[in-house]
């Protein structure tokens, strides 16, 4: 019953009722599908399939997969638009965090130094009325 | 002494510790019934019964499960749902 090209509806999961093809057959009642559910692994047990079997070519690709359904009338909706501007969001922000902490980075280091020189000062003046001390004993 | 309200079961009880570390009884309205599938009648697991004030401040998450007819049906139930509109 299961075979490569078997339309199947999920009945399980967040994508149950929804339709796709049977990709891949791998081990121990596992399959991969694609269609309108996400491609993914999927047991046997949580799909019911249907009549019909789809001509495709092994390990078909996402677009292979809905050019077939849509013969059947079967329309998917475009996800990939979406994946693609939630990627690119994070990296921007990423980007510009960097900057930031390299600028600040570098007007710290002059900052630094200053003190530096500051506490050297401190030091020779400590020193000098300890040897005072010192010389009066 | 007791208030008459405080010795009947209308009102749940509820232990709270306090800063102090003393533990005291709170008297609270008892919760609603919980979700039920609407074909079989079983519970509905994943689904919070609280009352509507705090129904309200909780994620939608916590209300409903993520499937068809989640909130509504049982898993078993929403199966046989789908495979009965296949059939049709």
């Amino acid at each position: 019953m299961i075979e490569v090209g078997r339309l199947v509806v999920k009945i399980a999961g967040r994508d149950a009722d929804l339709k796709g093809i049977v990709v891949e057959i791998l081990e121990n009642n596992y399959v991969l599908i694609d269609g309108q559910v996400r491609r993914r692994k999927c047991n046997i047990m949580h799909l019911e399939p249907l009549d019909k079997v789809l001509k495709i070519p092994k390990k078909a690709t996402h677009e292979e997969v809905v050019a077939a359904l849509k013969k059947e009338g079967i329309e998917v909706k475009a996800k990939k638009k979406k994946e693609a501007e939630k990627g690119e969001r994070p990296r921007k922000q990423r980007k510009t965090k960097k900057k930031e902490v390299a600028e600040e980075a570098k007007e710290i280091k002059p900052k630094e130094e200053k003190v530096k020189k500051e506490t050297k000062v401190k030091e020779v003046k400590k020193e000098k009325p300890k040897k005072e001390i010192k010389d009066k004993k | 002494m007791v208030t008459g309200r405080q010795k009947s079961r209308t009102l749940r009880r509820v232990h709270r510790r306090t800063p102090g570390g003393k533990t005291v009884l709170h008297y609270k309205k008892r919760k609603p019934s919980k979700a039920k599938c609407g074909r079989c009648g079983d519970i509905l697991k994943g689904i919070k019964s609280e009352r509507p004030y705090k129904m309200q401040n909780m994620a939608k998450t916590k209300k409903t499960v993520s499937r068809p007819y989640g909130g509504n049906l049982c898993s078993k139930c929403m199966r046989a749902v789908i495979k009965e509109k296949i059939k049709q």
